[in-house]
């Protein structure tokens, strides 16, 4: 085959350049010396014989050019050549090398950064196999019982979609909840899943050791005490033991055995939620005690919580198997609308009830609520650091093109000794290669740190220090900034690269650089300058609105005061106590708190506030006519006395519960009165919750004894649900409660005494989640704050570059028209028309940019508008001031070349050519 | 010495493969034995014909080794391969029909 000469000859070319080198000399010689023998045997002198064999032979190193040509290894070679010319020549310019990475590297790092964060929340898939297989399946409509989430289902449905669907080829089904660890002599809250027995095999994660949970350890509730470790917990917390298959934990105070460890990068299928220890479905009344009733939720059909998840079968669609999953569903409903919860809901609740319907989501990436709430900033922040890397190459771009003024010299050489345009520009697109090469491996470092810095201030880290999201650059970003260099070096690379091999060689080599050329590249430039503006002051007004809606959600507040507030929660029930046993617990913590001098007010609250928890129930008001189909449901809680005292909520009408209610009594919200007592006092009248308890039919039973100010319910954006109150003295269910304490000094201070007090009480009840408000809010806020304090970086980034830029420009045309300046003061130009012959032009370039940017930002702004709050995407006043604050940078950046037009001496002038 | 007529480079390929069918030469060898065969009207233009041997050689029709000249002197001989043998035949068929259908034409009327 031919090949086989070919390769090893174009290998041999490459690799042995110089003896191939050599041997075409030595052919040429022998060839030369053969010829000069026979011109002598002629009779030729020796000498004369010389002569007429080079003669005859013609051009030797043409002759070893065409040879070299013909090796056909000349890319590579001058490949090579131009790298190391590039590199000679940036280092001989080491300032302006400098400025250019730097510049590369913050682009391009910030660009590495905020894209490592979108892969891992936004682009990553399951780790399973065939992760677009999977798809969630969650039900819709009034389903008139408590849920979880709003993509959870019933187990028991769970269970009949299980057994009764055509489409999948298994499904399965979590739920996540934290469990109390103990291992060798230390106890800890970890987070943990509980999970169908059909989980890993469906999925198809594997054991890294020992056996993954199946089927078979998913039959008897209670009776399969065996759990899964994550491989990343069993890495940190059991010290990699390989003889972990075996060993006993104690989970909730029950012994189970660990039977695996799930393999390498497993982490349940919800992100942001990293699972640690996987535990079999049937064991949730264990795990839940005091939640779902006796059979921990796994038989009760009106308590949605478990996250239900199927495989489509290989040649089904997510439409088919959604309308074959209808009907199932129907005959679901028929069943469970038979149910004696349901019996007294009107004809038209139940007609709505079996109104729901199911609806199958994409899968492939699990379950997340981070990135629910992380999506429509990521892009944002995504849009506006793409723009910084914009802004940074025409500031490149510029910088190339007035370093190729200085070059002219050598490219009309090269141009003159018969190099192409294309060489020409290759051997520049190298130069910005290499830059951009430099510039991305600093940038890499730089994105590693600030991804570092962005998760350990933004967001919140679970007890292990884990972040939902890690900052070490994997392979796909490690790709994408390889992808950002190459785009990057075009970018600010090939229009001077063009420019520069167009340059006229004769008036380059005559010394008289570049006026004419000069023009139409000022004007390229004065372009990108103008572009800088538009973009920056895009910028601006972004980062103007982030900052403002940041401000208004600070100021704005949850509805009280949240100064020394401190809280924390208890769930003595996961210890094994009882309703009575943890009603006393709770009061006496409370009056033990109570007595702390440091403390001021205590108050108790079932569902933390401000965290968008709380169960729902549809309501009935006494003298308020409800058309069926209008009952809006209310959110409710359990709450102590004294508790709108600590939290500093203003009780509007009637009083606070006391200790000593005799009949069932409610408190209700604001919004809550004005939709169902709308000028009528509801003191004395009375609300009524629709669900099994109230058998007697519909009758409103609480009476309502005060009206309080309305809180924000789930975040610091929503307005507020209505709401009700209930004396915990008269609940019937017991889980945990969340404490507030106002502090009257420093809460720091007292935080750990008030751990003290409840280990007092008893040793085994932790502490969970102890801070202080202020903190609270501001996680919630974080989102909201990471996009304020990054478009507030990229937005003065983005002035500093256009800024720059302005000046650059401005500096250089001065610069070229140093003659025409001195020949028009000579001729009797004043100094201010000098000035104002340079000014004008910063006036006009500003003004161009700020419009287009203006015009920018109005289309854009829109798209921002639901991550805004209390202002409108198109403020005024926004505008305008960051107009004026870009449009007096870029003055005060034109005004010193102007100033130093202004002083040009045209003697000099005149005289320097 | 008649002024050497200029050879098409495909020409020239085609009787270099010729010359080194019947034995493994060096490039001045080639020449020579080119102007010998052809009693002095092809005189290879020596500026091509270094060249015309490496892409030979790239294109696999040849392959070149070291060894000793006539007088002692180091230098390269080139020898047909067997791809090089079948291209060589290849050409030689094409030439001849070439040269008779330019004949037919010239000797017509």
């Amino acid at each position: 085959m031919r090949w086989y000469y070919k390769l090893p000859l174009r290998l041999r070319s490459l690799f042995r350049k110089d003896r191939a080198e050599l041997d075409l000399s030595d052919e040429l010689q022998f060839h030369l010396q053969s010829q000069i023998d026979e011109y002598v045997a002629q009779g030729m002198d020796p000498r004369e014989a010389r002569h007429a064999a080079f003669r005859s032979l013609g051009g030797v190193e043409q002759i070893k050019e065409e040879c070299r040509d013909s090796r056909r290894v000349n890319l590579t070679d001058s490949l090579l050549q131009d790298i190391r010319f590039g590199l000679r020549v940036l280092c001989k310019s080491p300032g302006f090398a400098l400025v250019a990475v730097l510049t590369l590297a913050l682009g391009i790092g910030a660009n590495t950064a905020i894209f490592s964060l979108m892969d891992q929340v936004l682009l990553q898939l399951l780790p399973a196999k065939h992760p677009e297989q999977l798809v969630l399946v969650a039900e819709r409509g009034t389903r008139f019982g408590d849920s979880w989430g709003d993509n959870d289902i019933s187990y028991p449905m769970y269970r009949d979609f299980r057994d009764g669907n055509q489409v999948f080829s298994g499904m399965f089904c979590r739920f996540p909840t934290s469990i109390s660890l103990g291992y060798g002599d230390r106890t800890e809250r970890v987070d943990a899943e509980l999970v169908s027995g059909s989980y890993f095999p469906v999925l198809g994660v594997t054991a890294a050791i020992g056996r993954t949970l199946t089927s078979d350890d998913d039959r008897v509730p209670g009776g399969h005490p065996v759990a899964m470790l994550s491989y990343g917990f069993w890495q940190s917390r059991f010290s990699s033991d390989p003889s972990i298959v075996g060993k006993q934990i104690v989970t909730n105070g029950y012994t189970f055995t660990v039977i695996g460890v799930a393999q390498a990068g497993f982490d349940g299928v919800e992100l942001g939620y990293k699972s640690k220890v996987f535990i079999p479905m049937m064991m949730k009344p264990q795990m839940t005690p005091r939640s779902g009733g006796p059979s921990g939720g796994l038989e009760d059909r009106s308590l949605s919580w478990v996250t239900a998840f199927g495989r489509l079968k290989p040649d089904i669609t997510i439409a088919q198997a959604n309308s074959s999953l209808r009907p199932l569903m129907h005959s679901i409903l028929e069943v469970e609308v038979q149910e004696p919860r349901l019996q007294h809901y009107s004809d038209y609740d139940r007609a709505q009830f079996l109104k729901c319907t199911v609806e199958l989501l994409p899968g492939s990436q699990g379950w997340s609520g981070l990135r629910e709430h992380m999506q429509t900033p990521l892009w944002v922040l995504a849009a506006l650091s793409g723009t910084v890397l914009l802004l940074a190459c025409a500031n490149l771009a510029n910088l190339l093109m007035a370093r190729a003024t200085t070059r002219e010299r050598e490219m009309a050489v090269r141009l003159a000794i018969g190099a192409g345009r294309r060489r020409i520009i290759r051997l520049l697109l190298v130069e910005s290669l290499l830059l951009s090469a430099v510039g991305t491996v600093v940038g890499l470092a730089l994105a590693f740190l600030a991804d570092r810095v962005l998760l350990a201030t933004y967001f919140s880290a679970d007890s292990a220090g884990d972040f939902p999201i890690s900052s070490v650059p994997d392979v796909r970003v490690l790709v994408f900034a390889l992808g950002a260099m190459l785009l990057t070096a075009l970018v600010f690379g090939l229009a001077p690269a063009i420019q520069s091999s167009q340059a006229d060689v004769a008036p380059a080599l005559n010394d008289r650089a570049g006026s004419a050329a000069g023009g139409k590249q000022v004007f390229l430039r004065k372009l990108l300058v103008a572009g800088q503006i538009a973009l920056a002051l895009l910028l601006l007004i972004g980062a103007s609105l982030f900052l403002r809606t940041l401000a208004n959600l600070e100021t704005t507040g949850p509805g009280f005061s949240t100064e020394h507030l401190v809280t924390f929660r208890v769930d003595p029930s996961l210890n094994g106590y009882t309703d009575e046993r943890t009603k006393d617990f709770f009061r006496q913590l409370t009056d033990e708190l109570q007595t702390m001098p440091a403390v001021s007010s205590v108050g108790l609250s079932g569902m933390p506030i401000l965290q968008g928890y709380g169960w729902s129930n549809p309501v009935i008001a006494e003298g308020y006519v409800t058309d069926p189909g209008q009952e809006q449901p209310a959110t409710g809680t359990e709450i102590s006395p004294n508790l709108f005292k600590t939290l500093g909520v203003p009780v509007l009408a009637g009083r606070d519960i006391t200790p000593f209610e005799t009949r069932p009594v409610a408190l209700i919200n604001e919004s809550f009165a004005r939709m169902y007592f709308a000028g009528r006092n509801p003191i004395g009248l009375h609300i009524g919750l629709v669900n099994e308890q109230s058998a007697a039919q519909d009758v409103p039973n609480l009476e309502v004894v005060g009206v309080v100010k309305d809180m924000k319910f789930k975040n610091l954006r929503d307005p507020a649900p209505m709401q009700f109150y209930l004396p915990y003295a008269q609940a019937v269910k017991f889980r945990f409660m969340t404490f507030y304490l106002r502090i009257r000094f420093d809460p720091r201070q007292v935080m750990e005494t008030v751990r003290e007090q409840v280990r007092h009480l008893d040793p085994n009840v932790p502490v969970v989640d102890l801070r202080t408000i202020d903190e609270q809010i501001g996680l919630s806020l974080n989102t909201e704050r990471l996009v304020a304090s990054l478009s507030a970086v990229f937005g003065a980034l983005a002035t500093a570059l256009a800024v720059i830029g302005l000046y650059g420009v401005m500096a250089y045309n001065v610069a070229r028209r140093r003659r025409e300046i001195g020949i028009r003061v000579a001729l009797g130009a004043l100094r201010i028309d000098v000035l104002w012959m340079v000014m004008h032009q910063v006036l006009l370039l500003t003004g161009v940019g700020l419009a287009i940017g203006g015009l920018l930002a109005f289309a854009l702004s829109s798209l921002i508008r639901s991550q805004l709050y209390g202002l409108q995407p198109h403020d005024p006043f926004t505008y305008v001031s960051a107009i004026v604050v870009l449009a007096a940078a870029a003055c005060v950046a034109g005004f010193v070349p102007s100033w130093r037009a202004m002083r040009v001496d045209p003697v000099q002038a005149l005289r320097h050519e | 010495m008649a002024k050497p007529t200029e050879l098409v480079q495909g020409t020239l390929d085609l009787l270099i493969l010729r010359t080194l069918a019947l034995q493994p030469m060096h490039g001045w060898g080639i020449a020579q034995r080119i102007r010998q065969v052809s009693k002095e009207v092809l005189q290879v233009n020596q500026g091509a014909l270094y060249p015309a041997l490496h892409r030979l050689e790239q294109q696999g029709w040849i392959r070149a080794q070291w060894g000793e000249s006539q007088d002692n002197r180091r230098a390269k001989f080139y020898s047909l391969t067997p791809d090089g043998v079948k291209y060589l035949r290849q050409e030689q068929a094409q030439w001849k029909r070439l040269s008779s259908a330019i004949g037919l034409v010239l000797d017509m009327g």
